[in-house]
């Protein structure tokens, strides 16, 4: 199989990687954590958006999908402020590592009332994109996939933008620079960092609306592509968003060459993992190099 | 209309890092506070900020207590504290370290006009800068916030003798349009010129407590004050 084609068949899954990992870097530079919860509140929100259904069932079949996926953004993005909140409230002082640990916390948490809420089936997401966009060889590539492509590029530009760009974008970077110094000079840090948890949150839900009917997708499974999220961030160093969206490819790609091979299939859901483990003894590398001077 | 401090004490680590000190900054009237290294000088600016929690004493602006209040409302008050050691957003330029504190046009120009080393660095990052160039920004930004209130740690870190000098009049005329100004500083002959009041602390406690003047013309004064005798 050629290089093409295992792009071509892990391309779907790539392209989510990547908009996970893409959110997963902007909130590690804009808020100084790494998120572990951030695809659990999106599945939040998509399966709560359900629960609407016997409202909205006089409306059109179009009107009833718009009003749950904007339920589904609304809802994650306030799961996720609240959670922000508490980071920014309690932990605003606190190091990375226990901000993240706090979202770890969070992440089981939601976890184990997604199996009360919703079980371990799937829910009757409305279908959203459905089929190929086009064929490379005889490999369909998703609409899905394309979708979550673009969204982690859309992202990607607009928060360029919005970083680089706008008086926002000062007070953003001012925070992420040097939180201290940016409320003493009256900065709203907590505003700030909670926008930032809805922001990204919201995406979440619209990403959770969307995958959450196309394959056999669980509340559980959906939230752990956070791993394969995070192998994505680690490649762009948690930092840098083009080499993210990279990465998320690439652990994609690598996922759908293995399925190749009968033999070799069983092995995919170890890539992300191996990516990790990769990336954290490369960065390893230079401190204990440092160390043995 | 003052800041004033009332019996505060600052506990840090082991134990008190200031104990017992009470002084008031007036609107339009310069403080200058000298001691030597580790005295707690640096420890009571970050109490008043909000960056450290007081254990005990009072702190108000004009009347209110503040010392419950977050950092941001303290700053929102007008309270505005320059930290020791160039606290530098590294990514900002020079512009938009303005931009983030000016409320209007003019405090931007008049902010820079302080500092024409600035003007051909103004869209560098920060981080680019030199030592002293960047202490220059860390002021500017806050001169363009407009304070009430201006607390300043070390003002001198970094800057050409002559940039200093130059800064003393500038931090004269903030007072004169009306701003409380508390300045540290470790060498003390010139800040002291400058100030109306005076503080010596030494070991977290206020050995002298006066005119500036006072403190000045008196050279074994101001060495007794500093070896707490
Ligand atoms: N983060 C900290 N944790 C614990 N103790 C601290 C901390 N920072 C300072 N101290 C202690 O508090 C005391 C006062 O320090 P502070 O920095 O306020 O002194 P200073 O008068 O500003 O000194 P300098 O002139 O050197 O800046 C010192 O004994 C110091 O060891
Ligand atoms: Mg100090």
């Amino acid at each position: 199989m050629n290089i093409i084609i295992a792009l071509a068949v892990g391309f779907s899954s790539g392209a989510l990687y990547a908009l996970i990992g893409v959110g997963l870097t902007l909130m590690s530079v804009l808020t100084r954590v790494i998120n572990f919860s951030l695809v659990a509140v999106g599945v939040f929100g998509a399966y709560l958006s359900i629960r609407t259904s016997p409202l909205i069932a006089g409306a059109s079949l179009d009107v009833q999908t718009v009003i749950t996926v904007v339920v589904a953004v609304l809802v994650a993005a306030l799961i996720s402020g609240i959670l922000g909140w508490i980071e920014a409230t309690w932990l605003s002082e606190a190091t990375t590592t226990a901000r993240s640990a706090v979202t770890v916390a969070s992440l089981l948490m939601l976890i184990s009332l997604s199996f009360i809420l919703f079980g371990s089936q799937p829910q009757p997401l409305r279908p959203l994109l459905i089929g190929p966009a086009f064929l490379i060889g005889d490999v369909a590539v998703t609409k899905v996939g394309v979708a979550m492509l673009v969204a982690a590029l859309v992202v990607g530009i607009l928060t360029w933008i919005v970083v680089n760009r706008t008086p926002l974008g000062i007070r953003l970077r001012a925070v992420s620079d040097r939180q201290t110094a940016a409320e003493l000079l009256g900065v709203n840090v907590k505003g700030l960092q909670v926008g930032v948890w809805m922001v990204v949150g919201g995406v979440m839900g619209l990403c959770a609306s969307i995958i959450g009917n196309t394959a056999a997708a669980d509340a559980t499974s959906m939230i752990t592509l956070v791993i394969p999220g995070t192998a994505a961030a680690l490649v762009g160093a948690f930092k840098n968003i083009p080499l993210t969206i990279v990465g998320g490819l690439v652990v994609g790609a690598l996922q759908g060459a293995l399925t190749a091979f009968p033999s070799t299939t069983q092995l995919r859901d170890w890539i992300p993992i191996l990516v990790i483990v990769l990336f954290l003894l490369w960065n390893q590398r230079k401190e204990v190099w440092d160390v043995a001077r | 209309m003052s800041l004033k401090v009332t019996d505060v004490v600052v506990r840090r680590g082991v134990g008190p890092v200031i104990s017992g000190v009470s002084l008031e900054v007036h609107q339009g009237s310069i403080t200058t506070i000298v001691g030597p290294n580790g005295a707690g000088k640096t420890s009571l600016l970050e109490s008043l900020s909000g960056i450290i929690p007081i254990a005990s004493g009072g702190l108000e602006i004009d009347g209110q207590e503040i010392s419950t209040l977050s950092r941001r409302q303290r700053s929102l008050l007008g309270l505005k504290h320059v930290e020791q050691g160039r606290m530098i957003f590294p990514s900002l330029t020079v512009r938009e370290n303005l931009t983030l504190t000016a409320r209007s046009k003019a405090d931007f120009d008049e902010a820079m006009s302080l500092f024409p080393e600035l003007e051909k660095r103004i869209d560098s990052p920060t981080v680019l800068l030199s030592g002293g160039e960047q202490q220059m920004v860390v002021l500017a930004r806050t001169f363009a916030a407009r304070p009430r209130y201006i607390m300043i740690d070390e003002m001198s870190l970094g800057l050409a003798p002559v940039v200093f000098l130059r800064l003393v009049p500038v931090i004269q005329g903030i007072a004169q349009s009306g701003v409380g100004v508390l300045l540290v500083e470790q060498f003390a002959h010139l800040a002291l010129r400058a100030a109306t009041d005076a503080l010596v602390v030494t070991s977290g406690k206020v050995s002298y407590h006066g005119p500036a003047q006072e403190l000045l013309a008196d050279e074994a004064l101001l060495r007794n004050a500093y070896l707490g005798q």
